[in-house]
């Protein structure tokens, strides 16, 4: 028992001790904002907090570039990863107003961190942003607030292979449609057509940013685009859309598991080729293919409505960077990022994303996906914004995946009750802006 | 006769070994397994899949993340130990209707789900920079961890005799020295079960590391392994070697503190 | 008149308690009821106040209905598993046998897992695709099942999952109860004839009535405040079939950007665990006196 008391307090002692010394660290980081003036003047040792939202090969290459620009500029960079908790985490900091120097916004520059940031329209880098996603990352003020890295392209994912034994043309299909079709096909040979991985109910979010415009917003002459920013959008018309995925699903084009299957469980299917299309932007394809190399997949853009209505392709910001207004480091901060905008640190970072870089003097190695990339992003093809970021109030994406599952998951009136929930929704975001 | 009896008993108890093992065995094959391995789940692999745990150790910083864990862990029990114990000597030797409202207030503050406070406590937090330290996040996890202690600790109290500390006031001994001197050296085996029962779940939490602990020089064991199995990343065999390397430290002490918690628990958590 | 002051003067020994409470828990708890008023969306510097309108809301929402059942079944259902099959672990390793210290530290191994953790590898076995519980069936050439798939059949497997990770401690409390119960009562009844499982009934469940009470009010706060587990295998899912309140709190503060709406859902959460322990302990307390 004594021996049990010694090592329990010495642990305890050494524990007390070690939280003694480790306020130390407090002092460096920029989120108390709680400076001292001393410390202030000593340059070499600032360390600016920056958290961003990715993971896997491209936080590893984004650490190693943020270690060279400490060796050359002395100055620090913590950067946190809290991955998919971003969300959280960012609406904590901003809650209590102690936001870090820099974040990335994982599409939320203009309309959630807007008053948050610095504008960047006095950079050098801003000329150069790709023309694809410029207006994306805009606000109405005109300011531009963020340091894009790579242009988020996308469209759909598809195994070439499956296609091929389908006997359908990715090139051929060009309405929703050309895709149902497609579909049938490939379920005559026994595949998967579509693969949601809807442990996480985002697929379903995703389904409704790729169908909803296509419906909705697309069209320059018809289209609904001012209701839905005014308000006046009738949501009976709602069930345009919600009526395409309960076909979908009751056509069998879904996994299974489509309410259950995991983010890997998805990247497999897709790769070993059991299923033919993914609505998720190629990051799916470089997962399949570490373990699938062989596999032959690629990117098609997203239907029209019908054939008056050209494809598109959903382009946005993803890893773009951008400064706290209020940070008490905002040169260092500057310096960060004028050191991330040099083409060459800008292009291996698109590389390592997997995705075109953000910033037209810079070259991005896509690899086997490049040739995709060149043809979603030509002119036949429009690029269009996320449906709910542009027009939407924040905070209803998690009602699009909510009552996605729902209609996936074959409730009944679960369309009735979509309609009644996105209305709801729209009007209680309305009122707390 | 007797080898009969035992027959079934070793039966059923192979029975239940089985069943609770399970989980322990399937992490172990996935942690062991190289990712384009498929085989079923219940298939350990004849190898072991080294890359996993290098990728663990590394990439998810697990030896900073031990540290951190253990220092937060250790300190939380401490101060969980020393304050719900002082906290149930008055609780359990007077009743009145003051101590009757502290102790229902304590046993409320068990009862709030910790989401429900977090923004106000991150705001709180945040203006006394005790984010991102070990004292904010072992001050919060005390706070949530002590009415189980006190709890524990009042239950032992009251089947102690009052006999003893009658006779240490007549001795003139005061209320601190009757704690020191009679009380606490009594306190011996229940220490070990609040040890176990409240430091296990400072070891394992999750909800308030994630909020508090946003540098990731504070990282934890938890979160860790977490940012691990994070929806978008899909090496799950890496992730199942993080989790293994986790869990081990946990299950090494508690093998080794088994038995005063057993003997503790006999004591405290039924009076 | 000695005494007197002394009985004041221990009450200091809570005080640091009460401070650390104070601040890390009543504090914002307060604070969270003056949220609970208004249309905050969890992050913006502005909000309005709107009364009880959250409140009101509470009552007509038909998410929180489910939750609150789903959360009324993660509690009482995993309480009721967690206290029969611990009593019976306790009582089978009662009896001496070689071995059962192995039985009783693998029984309670589990409880040393993050609940997190639990819940990631627990996927692994109610997963569709190569999940392990499917892999049996295929042996049986039984078609696999999608597990989670149905928000009912969803809570009631990770019902079950708490319960054997955690049945570990009630088993401890029971074993703790039962060595406490000494021989010669059994002794007593043997030769009156009474043994097996009237003597179980008539000497041993009355005699354990503090273990049960210990163990039921340990259990069922765990399993009403259930979160890690769900947020790992369901996220509340499919849509908000398998949330219990706990989840849905967070998701409606953070997802869905209703951090008033939230703050009203767990100050009722409170309201709700406070209500059901109170009416447990006071059952078991009024037992304890007749028994």
């Amino acid at each position: 028992m004594k021996k049990l008391l010694s090592v329990l307090l010495s642990a305890a002692l050494i524990g007390g001790l070690c939280a003694g010394c480790s306020k130390a660290p407090k002092e460096e980081g920029g989120d108390s904002g709680i400076e001292v003036s001393g410390e202030e003047s000593e340059k070499s040792k600032t360390t600016l907090t920056f958290v961003q939202h990715m993971s896997g090969v491209i936080t590893d290459e984004l650490q190693a570039v943020l270690d060279e620009f400490e060796a050359e500029t002395g100055i620090a960079v913590e950067m946190s990863s809290p991955g998919s908790d971003i969300e959280e985490v960012m609406k904590t900091r901003m809650a209590s107003n102690t936001l870090p120097d820099l974040w990335t916004t994982h599409g939320w520059s203009v309309a959630r961190y807007g008053e948050y940031l610095r504008p960047m329209n006095d950079q050098d880098f801003v000329e150069h942003i790709v023309p694809s996603i410029k207006d994306l990352i805009t606000g109405p003020d005109g300011n531009i607030y963020v340091l894009p890295i790579d242009a988020d392209i996308c469209g759909i994912s598809y195994n070439a292979e499956v296609l091929e034994d389908a006997d359908v043309e990715p090139e051929s299909i060009l309405t929703w449609e050309d895709f149902e079709a497609a579909c049938d096909k490939i379920k005559a040979i026994g595949k998967t057509p579509l693969f949601f991985d809807g442990k996480d109910p985002l697929a379903f979010g995703q389904f409704f940013d790729f169908v909803a415009p296509t419906l909705y917003t697309n069209n320059d002459d018809i289209n609904r685009r001012e209701e839905f920013l005014d308000g006046s959008f009738d949501w009976k018309d709602w069930r345009e859309v919600c009526e395409i995925l309960e076909r979908w699903t009751k056509k069998g084009y879904l996994n299974t598991d489509a309410l259950t299957a995991d983010y890997a469980t998805a990247c497999q299917a897709l790769g070993k080729g059991d299923a033919a299309f993914m609505l998720r932007n190629a990051n799916v394809i470089v997962e399949a293919w570490t373990t699938s190399p062989d596999a032959r997949l690629g990117i098609l853009p997203i239907p029209g409505k019908d054939s008056d209505n050209p494809r598109c392709i959903i382009g946005g910001e993803r890893l773009a960077v951008g400064i706290w207004k209020d940070s008490p480091h905002q040169e260092e901060a500057l310096q960060l990022i004028e050191y991330l905008a040099q083409p060459e640190v800008c292009a291996r970072l698109a590389t390592a994303a997997g995705m075109p870089a953000g910033l037209d003097n810079a070259e991005s190695d896509t690899g086997k996906l490049a040739p995709y990339y060149e043809r979603v992003m030509s002119d036949d093809i429009l690029t269009i914004p996320y449906f709910d970021r542009e027009y939407l109030p924040s905070g209803m994406w998690d009602d699009l995946c909510v009552t996605g599952a729902n209609i996936v998951a074959g409730n009944s009136g679960a369309i009735d009750e979509t309609i009644e929930q996105m209305r709801q929704s729209y009007e209680t975001k309305k009122a707390q802006q | 006769m007797k080898k009969k009896t035992s027959a079934w008993k070793y039966l059923l108890s192979a029975l239940i070994i089985l069943i609770h093992a399970i989980p322990l065995y399937i992490l172990i094959g996935v942690a062991f397994k190289s990712k384009m391995d498929m085989s079923s789940r219940w298939i350990l692999p004849g190898y072991i899949w080294w890359d996993n745990f290098k990728n663990a150790l590394f990439r998810g910083d697990m030896l900073l993340a031990l540290k951190n864990s253990f220092i937060i862990t250790a300190g939380s029990v401490l101060l969980i130990t020393l304050l719900g114990a002082l906290a149930a000597f008055p609780l359990a030797r007077h009743t009145s209707r003051l101590n009757n409202g502290v102790r229902g207030l304590i046993m409320g503050v068990m009862m709030v789900p910790p989401l429900s406070i977090l923004v106000p406590l991150y705001s709180n937090l945040a203006h006394v920079g005790g984010l991102s330290t070990y004292w904010g996040i072992i001050g919060v996890l005390t706070a949530f961890q002590l009415p189980m202690s006190i709890f524990l600790f009042t239950n032992f109290i009251k089947s102690i005799p009052t006999g003893l500390d009658e006779a240490a006031a007549i001795d003139g001994c005061g209320p601190f020295r009757t704690f020191a001197l009679i009380i606490l050296p009594q306190l011996k085996p229940v220490i070990a079960s609040v040890v176990i029962l409240t430091g296990v779940n400072c070891w394992n939490d999750y909800q308030f590391s994630l909020y508090l602990l946003q540098s990731p020089k504070f990282k934890t064991i938890t979160l860790a392994i977490s940012s691990f199995f994070s929806l978008q990343s899909s090496d799950i065999n890496a992730a199942g070697a993080a989790a293994l390397m986790g869990i081990t430290p946990v299950v090494v002490f508690f093998l080794f503190l088994q038995k005063y918690f057993i003997k503790g628990m006999v004591d405290s958590a039924i009076k | 008149m000695m005494k007197k002051r002394n009985k004041n003067i221990i009450n200091l020994f809570y005080v640091p308690a009460l401070i650390l409470f104070s601040v890390f828990v009543i504090y914002p708890f307060i604070e969270g009821i003056r949220i609970s008023f208004t249309n905050w969306n969890g992050y913006s510097q502005n909000y309005t106040y709107v009364g009880v309108k959250n409140y009101i809301q509470l009552f007509q929402d038909k998410n929180v209905r489910t939750a609150l059942i789903n959360t009324l079944i993660y509690g009482v259902g995993s309480t009721f598993l967690q206290n029969v099959i611990g009593l019976l672990y306790a009582v089978f390793l009662d009896s001496k046998f070689r071995g059962r210290m192995l039985v009783r530290t693998i029984i309670y191994l589990p409880v040393m897992i993050a609940p997190l953790v639990m819940g990631y590898i627990m996927y692994f076995l109610v997963q569709y695709d190569n999940g392990a519980i499917n892999d049996i069936l295929a042996v049986f050439g039984r078609q696999p099942v999608d597990w989670m798939n149905n928000g009912s059949r969803a809570v009631i497997i990770m019902t079950l999952i708490n319960s054997l990770q955690f049945v570990g401690i009630s088993m401890v409390i029971y074993m703790a109860g039962l060595q406490g119960i000494p021989g010669v009562y059994y002794e007593a009844a043997a030769i009156d004839g009474v043994s097996g499982f009237q003597a179980f009934r008539s000497i041993t469940l009355p005699l354990l009535t503090p273990a049960i009470t210990s163990a039921v009010v340990i259990n069922l706060i765990g399993g009403l405040k259930l979160f890690d587990i769900i947020m790992a295998l369901t996220m509340g899912g499919p849509g908000y079939s398998s949330h219990s309140l706990s989840t849905l709190i967070t998701n409606q503060y953070f997802r869905a950007q209703n951090a008033g709406y939230s703050a009203a859902m767990g100050i009722g959460t409170f309201l709700l665990i406070m209500f059901i322990s109170n009416v447990t302990m006071r059952y078991f307390d009024k037992k304890e006196v007749y028994s």
